[in-house]
């Protein structure tokens, strides 16, 4: 089977030669699956957003290939990257990152406009990603009038508006309640199956990684550990996860 | 401890501070550029026959201090907004409140007293400098004027110290008023955005309203002067509230029609362009107004001092029909002349007997004479040619002036030429020229009367020639012109710094919306364009209400100066470079700022 993310021996090391040099990646192999759901999980200073601004193109690691998608990203000149993620990556930050001085449906229309898509096709579009995620009746508000939940919904909108060949996440429910921050999880787990999005998600939390199919444990730097959920139930792989913890915090 | 890292916080953010620093200096060596006319009384009245200029200067010495205050307000609002994140996290950290707005205090007055001296510096320097282009380019006489100017070195440093005070106490007031959570989060605050349609469209009808009475009550007064006293008031009111009004609603709704257009604003980064200009116009709106009306009378005064420069070739042409006159000329001077580009050559021949002077009728019958007549209703003149001297009054005072000093008094007889050979004297030539025009020609025409001098002394104080009568008149316009084009100028560059600092200073908080726009996936080189688009409305704005603004006041001046709209592309072409290179520094300083 195809793969939509392969990684092979990805390598980044911090700090020019001669200087004082940090070594946050040192040989790192995984790959994503069409349709998978896979967290990244780890400590603090693990790597976690290395790895992921590396395989969204934002910067490009020491040595090492990413293929994403069949395509050599690490190969790419810089308008190549741009257009890269603007046709093949959505992004869900933690922050949100919304305009506030456009509407929700502006935010969420902007990729497509980026892409210069015909102006037609652009409404149906948002509309249809807009009513997956229950959006509907807030898509001419500003921001600043939504609550958190709504706005990383919206994030998530943007994300997925213009059909990406995979969805990262950087800790998408970091400041999200707990009730939010469930309703957002739903979404993308209900996204990942019926229209087979693959997602990779960066999180320090247990309970939104239960949702992945897979968690890759980093830890400085590596790749330590896989857990797969297989068959068992969200609560139990839940309970997994926290013993993995422990045992690979270790 | 704190102090240190105060100061390596400054460290980090060099470039904004280079940008602070180099924008206050600037305002300051422009405070004292002005301020170096402005306050030299010797200058002002051996320059300006008009009791006016004084009045003219307080009132521009009033409007920079405003323009400068405001700048100074914009300058600091930069400032705060760099730091107050930092400085609210060393109050959540646990500074106390009262430290750390002593350390704000600090800083701002520091900032402010160290820009000063250095602008004031760079002021004398560019006094130097500007003065002497002027005067090199127009070829002006100016009196009375030094680049250093100690009373005027003076007051910049007082009204510097004293608004830097000012912004030092704002800042540490609002710093220890402020909560650390709305310090922390400023970048985030809500935007209020308000869309109230209405309202709006009554303030854009009553904007133009306004504009329309300010605009023709300017042209009514220019035309009728008697009603110049209440006219200009009334036209300031109208023009201020009206720009405002249009500025606020009318370029609000073409945004929001702009926004409206599908087919254009779901295009790349149009939409986001459209926001964010509809957003700042809000915020923008007295800036805007402000710079167009000052963009306007800065414009304007140097189309005055043009104007003036342009009276002076009239007053000039008037005086006499021939560029150059010159008698007996000898080798020397038959070289010069041949380097004139000439239109029109005559000699003529006269002999004296001590108590008359004769020509020759037929002379005048072969080389038809030119002379000028002025009109003294009004005061127009006009060129004309007569082969018949003896009925033309003008045309005889014209050959009249071309003689020497001291056979001007004499009766003039023009008789046959038997006559003439009949009168035992030495024969005195005159030659007369006529360049294609006196302007060009002038720096050949000055060697040739300076050289003309040399040969006759009594020349020197008598004139008569063009030449002489052009340094009289260059004298008299020198110094309303020089005024007006320092006056224009030093109003420009405080006002497209204002405007640019105003852009910088919301800079910052759009940090993070390009750097969101960078990670989705747009390219560097749309980011830019989105900046230059963006900024370029900014400016265009003001400069195109400003303009017509202009084109309009100078109705004012209709009665007043010859041909008001002559040459009017020359100070609209230097006020459009120098602004278009503000333009320039704006968005290159913004992209550094914003851009990686
Ligand atoms: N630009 C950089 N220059 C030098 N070192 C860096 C840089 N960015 C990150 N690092 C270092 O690389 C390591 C990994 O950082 P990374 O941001 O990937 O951690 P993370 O797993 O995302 O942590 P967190 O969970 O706190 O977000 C850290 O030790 C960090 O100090
Ligand atoms: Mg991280």
């Amino acid at each position: 089977m195809e793969k939509i993310v392969e990684v092979q021996n990805v390598e980044k090391i911090y700090g020019k030669a001669g200087e004082k040099q940090f070594k946050a990646l040192s040989d790192v192999n995984f790959e994503v699956k069409p349709g998978e759901f896979v967290g990244i999980m780890g400590a603090s200073g693990s790597g976690k957003t290395t790895l992921l601004n590396i395989l969204s193109t934002l910067d490009t690691p020491t040595s090492g290939q990413v293929e994403i998608a069949g395509q050599d990203i690490t190969k790419l000149n810089n308008n190549q990257m741009a257009d890269f993620r603007a046709n093949k990556i959505g992004f869900i930050f933690q922050d949100f990152n919304l305009l506030e001085n456009l509407t929700a449906y502006e935010n969420i229309a902007l990729p497509l406009a980026l892409q210069n898509k015909p102006v037609k096709s652009i409404k149906p579009s948002v509309m249809s990603i807009a009513e997956k995620l229950g959006l509907t009746d807030i898509l001419n508000h500003y921001p600043t009038e939504l609550s958190g939940g709504q706005k990383q919904r919206v994030a998530a909108a943007r994300a997925l508006v213009h059909q990406p060949s995979i969805v990262f996440g950087d800790e998408p429910t970091g400041a999200l309640d707990s009730k939010s921050a469930r309703a957002l999880l739903d979404t993308l787990t209900k996204i990942n199956r019926e229209d087979n999005v693959s997602i990779l998600l960066v999180t320090h939390d247990p309970f939104s990684a239960s949702f992945c199919d897979r968690i890759l444990f980093i830890k400085d730097g590596e790749i330590g550990q896989e857990l797969k959920k297989e068959d068992a139930t969200r609560a139990e792989y839940y309970q997994e996860i926290l013993d993995s913890l422990g045992t690979f915090a270790e | 401890m704190l102090n240190k890292l105060a100061l390596s916080g400054i460290k980090h953010r060099m470039r904004d501070y280079t940008v602070l620093f180099s924008g206050l200096m600037i305002a300051s060596a422009i405070f004292y550029m002005f301020m170096s006319l402005a306050t030299n009384q010797a200058f002002l009245s051996s320059n300006s026959p008009a009791a006016a200029t004084s009045f003219i200067f307080g009132f521009g010495i009033v409007l920079l201090a405003i323009i400068t205050i405001v700048y100074v307000n914009y300058a600091n609002t930069f400032l705060l907004s760099m730091r107050q994140k930092e400085y609210g996290m060393f109050m959540m950290l646990g500074a106390k409140s009262s430290k750390i707005s002593r350390m704000i205090f600090i800083e701002t007055f520091a900032i402010g007293a160290i820009s000063t001296i250095i602008g004031t510096l760079i002021g004398i320097v560019a006094t130097g400098f500007v003065s002497r282009w002027l005067i090199g380019m127009l070829d002006m006489q100016v009196k009375h004027f030094s680049s250093f100017y100690l009373p005027a070195l003076i007051w910049t440093f007082v009204f510097f110290i004293v608004i830097f005070m000012f912004s030092a106490i704002r800042n540490s007031v609002s710093l220890r008023r402020t909560k650390v959570l709305t310090l922390l989060n400023r970048d985030s605050q809500p935007v209020k955005i308000k869309r109230n349609g209405v309202l709006k469209a009554v303030q854009a009808v009553l904007g133009l309203i306004l504009l329309a009475i300010g605009y023709f009550t300017m042209w009514f007064s220019g035309n009728n002067p008697g009603a110049i006293y209440l006219g200009i008031p009334v036209a300031l009111v109208t023009i201020v509230g009206g720009t405002y009004l249009t500025i606020n609603s009318f370029v609000t709704a073409v945004i929001l029609m702009l926004k409206r257009r599908v087919n254009y604003s779901q295009k790349g980064l149009n939409n986001f362009t459209l926001s964010q200009l509809s957003f700042r116009i809000n915020d923008y709106t007295k800036i805007l107004s402000m710079v167009s009306i000052m963009f306007a009378l800065a414009l304007g005064a140097i189309t005055v001092g043009l104007g003036f420069n342009n009276q002076i070739d009239n007053v000039v042409n008037g005086q006499n029909y021939y560029d150059v006159q010159v008698t007996n000329p000898d080798a020397a001077q038959q070289k010069r002349l041949k380097d004139l580009n000439i239109d029109k050559k005559v000699v003529y021949n006269y002999k004296t007997d001590g108590k008359k002077v004769y020509y020759r009728t037929s002379e005048f019958k072969k080389q038809p004479i030119g002379y000028s007549q002025i009109n003294v209703k009004t005061m127009q003149s006009k060129l004309g040619t007569t082969s018949d001297i003896k009925k033309n009054s003008n045309a005889q005072y014209e050959l009249m002036n071309t003689r020497l000093p001291e056979t001007r008094g004499m009766q003039t007889e023009f008789v046959s030429d038997q006559d003439y050979n009949a009168i035992n004297s030495k024969e005195t030539s005159t030659v007369l020229i006529k360049t294609n025009s006196f302007k060009d020609n002038l720096s050949e025409i000055k060697a040739i009367s300076k050289a003309e001098i040399k040969s006759y002394p009594a020349l020197k104080n008598a004139g008569g020639d063009k030449y002489s009568a052009y340094t009289l008149i260059n004298g008299f316009f020198s110094g309303l012109e020089f005024m007006g084009f320092f006056l224009g100028i030093a109003f420009l560059a405080m006002l497209a710094s204002c405007l640019m600092f105003k852009i910088l200073s919301g800079a910052n908080g759009d940090v993070k919306r390009y750097n969101m726009l960078y990670k989705i996936g747009t390219k560097q080189k749309m980011l830019r364009a989105t900046i230059n688009k963006e900024i370029a409305v900014l400016f265009a704005v003001p400069a195109i209400l400003g303009i017509i603004h202009v084109l309009i006041g100078l109705q004012l001046f209709v009665k007043l100066l010859y041909k008001p709209y002559m040459n009017i592309e020359i100070p609209f072409a230097i006020f459009i470079v120098l602004y278009l290179g503000y333009y320039f520094l704006t968005r290159y300083l913004y992209k550094k700022i914003v851009l990686k």
